[in-house]
């Protein structure tokens, strides 16, 4: 369990973070100031004037109360910057052995772990970002961390860099068994690494919870693709280049048709994104229309948000409804009322995969 | 070519500019990186008090130097209570070349410290380090070219001094009489030659000095890149 009850002055105003996170991952999100930089640097220590409580398990790093503040030499987190910090007058190795105090077993796993052997000899300046953040990683791994601190670690890199990068945090994760807080503006990130979220806006937390759970309830702030009502776990089942789509298989067994999707294998599991207002729905069996992916649903409820209103609409293999956002005049002239049959389409180009 | 106690106006100068430089190198190093570190009040008037040596006259600095030694003043009376002799002594020949190379090294360390990202230093102390740990493994080795160029200089410098040093060292042949007081010395006496030839020396000292610390900042700079 990781205890954070802490209050930070910043510029203008003060981080004030309430937060019991499981000792895993928990993905830190929330719009650009909201106070995600300043959380973690409170919890390596770097930000002098933080008050409260920060415990990691048995290890009190923060107790103003009682007059405790571990120095961050003496905290042992594994923080690892945006921008990597790497230290350029030392080449990759000698950043990797720098926090290790000479325990070259922890080294060579941490190298092994993050596939590290060819970019040993180089300076940082030759390092291309994903490359950097790697050995950054490597680097807060062999000080053995109680916990690993990841400021948007997959923020800098291209598409393809970011897949390449993401599976080793995948094994960070499932190998070396360190909590991780994790900061990302990224939806799929979060989903892919994170059991719990935490998210922080106008630096207090707005919310935390499970992730699709909270990633997928309307209104969120979070940037890019956050407020996206249906996220929707699946896996890849196979790719139609020449149709220009491939097909996933949702929880149930619900067939989807995506934009072809072909850098991710067969097998490899999905959340794909659809907007609320994305989802059409008829009153009427449809057919003879281009849009692919056509469900028979039961109408659970209506509900007004803002000016739209919001249709549950249940799927009968599906575990929890989808959303689907229609105007007041479509809800009339449908005649849409609780309880009745619809049926819900959506094209595949409405579908983002995560 | 040189007379014998020409020869040892130049080896007694080297001397005293060396130990003057090992002497400020430590004081001027945590002042530099104080400066560079500190925000609050009092920086200003304390680095303007640094810096005053730089463009004070050097008589009146050894002015100064030579009141707070004598017997009158609390530090000359403590000193004198020990029997240390500072007055027209080689150790003051150092004092004075001290003070007035200390803020040429502290300026320029202080610049190479201001541009280690303070960010790094804080990882490091995640990484394990202790504050002085995280200075000789991260910010010394980042500066190290601004402190090295800062010493060299303050060291040239040394070699030069005269105004402090005749004021609170005297010009003493044999004792304290260094080759910038010689070659004063050589002029006032009409031998205008020997003064030349004092004064090529010196100049050649000091490019020796500042070529080599560029040959070296060059060498140790060069970072392979592969």
């Amino acid at each position: 369990m990781i205890e954070i009850r802490v209050d930070v002055p910043l510029v203008g105003s003060e981080l004030h973070v309430e937060a019991d996170l499981p000792p895993a991952v928990t993905a830190v999100m929330g719009p650009s100031g909201a106070g995600k930089t300043s959380l973690l640097e409170a919890i390596a220590g770097l930000r002098r004037r933080a008050r409260g409580r920060i415990a990691c398990g048995d290890a009190v790093f923060l107790d103003t109360e009682r007059g405790v503040r571990v120095a961050p030499e003496q905290r042992r987190v594994g923080y690892v910057p945006q921008d990597a910090g790497l230290f350029p007058h030392l080449t990759a190795l000698g950043n990797v052995r720098f926090g290790a105090r000479g325990d070259e077993g922890r080294v060579e796993t941490a190298i092994e772990t993050l596939n590290l052997r060819p970019l040993l000899p180089r300076h940082p300046a030759s390092l291309s970002g994903g490359e950097k953040q790697r050995v950054a990683l490597a680097r807060a791994l062999a000080t053995s961390p109680r916990i690993l601190l990841l400021d948007e670690p997959l923020a800098a890199l291209d598409v393809e860099l970011k897949e390449r990068v993401l599976p080793y945090l995948v094994r960070i994760r499932d190998e070396w068994k360190v909590p991780i807080l994790y900061v990302t503006h990224n939806v799929g990130e979060a989903l892919a690494l994170a059991g719990h979220v935490l998210l922080l806006r106008d630096r207090r937390v707005e919310s935390q919870g499970r992730p699709l759970d909270l990633l997928s309830s309307p209104g969120l702030s979070v940037e890019a693709e956050a407020g996206i009502e249906n996220l929707l776990p699946g896996r890849i089942l196979g790719h139609d280049a020449a149709g220009g789509v491939s097909r996933v298989e949702l929880e149930g067994g619900i067939p989807l048709s995506v934009p072809l999707a072909a850098t991710r294998p067969v097998g490899t599991a999905v959340v794909a994104a659809i907007r609320a207002e994305d989802v059409l729905v008829s009153s009427a069996p449809v057919k003879g229309l281009s849009a692919r992916n056509v469900y028979e649903a039961r109408l659970e409820g209506l509900e007004r948000t803002g000016v739209d209103v919001t249709l549950r609409c249940a799927l009968a293999a599906a575990p929890s409804p989808w959303l689907a956002r229609v105007t007041p005049a479509a809800v009339q002239s449908l005649g849409l009322k609780a309880g009745q049959p619809v049926w819900l389409a959506v094209k595949s180009h409405s579908v983002r995969l995560l | 070519m040189l007379t014998r106690d020409e020869v040892e106006v130049v080896l007694f100068t080297l001397e005293v500019a060396a130990l003057a430089t090992l002497l400020i190198f430590p004081l001027g190093l945590a002042a530099a990186l104080a400066l560079a570190r500190y925000r609050g009040p009092g920086k200003g008037a304390l680095e303007t008090i640094l810096s005053l040596p730089l463009i004070l006259p050097p008589t009146a600095v050894g002015l100064v130097l030579l009141e707070a030694l004598s017997r009158h003043s609390p530090l000359g009376a403590w000193l004198a209570a020990r029997g240390i002799e500072m007055v027209f002594t080689w150790k003051a020949v150092v004092l004075a070349m001290s003070v007035m190379s200390f803020p040429l090294l502290v300026r320029s360390a202080r610049t190479a410290f201001e541009e280690v990202d303070p960010r790094l230093v804080g990882l490091a102390r995640t990484l394990g380090c202790r504050p002085a740990a995280a200075f000789f493994r991260v910010t010394l080795p980042l500066a190290w070219r601004g402190v090295l160029a800062g010493t060299v200089l303050a060291f040239a410098r040394a070699l030069g001094e005269f105004g402090a040093t005749v004021m609170v060292a005297g010009n003493i042949p044999g004792r304290t009489r260094t080759l910038a007081l010689a070659i004063f010395h050589d002029n006032q006496v009409g031998r205008d030659d020997r003064a030349a030839v004092l004064a090529a020396v010196t100049a050649a000292l000091a490019f020796a000095a500042l070529w080599t610390t560029e040959l070296l900042s060059r060498r140790l700079g060069r970072r392979p890149e592969e």
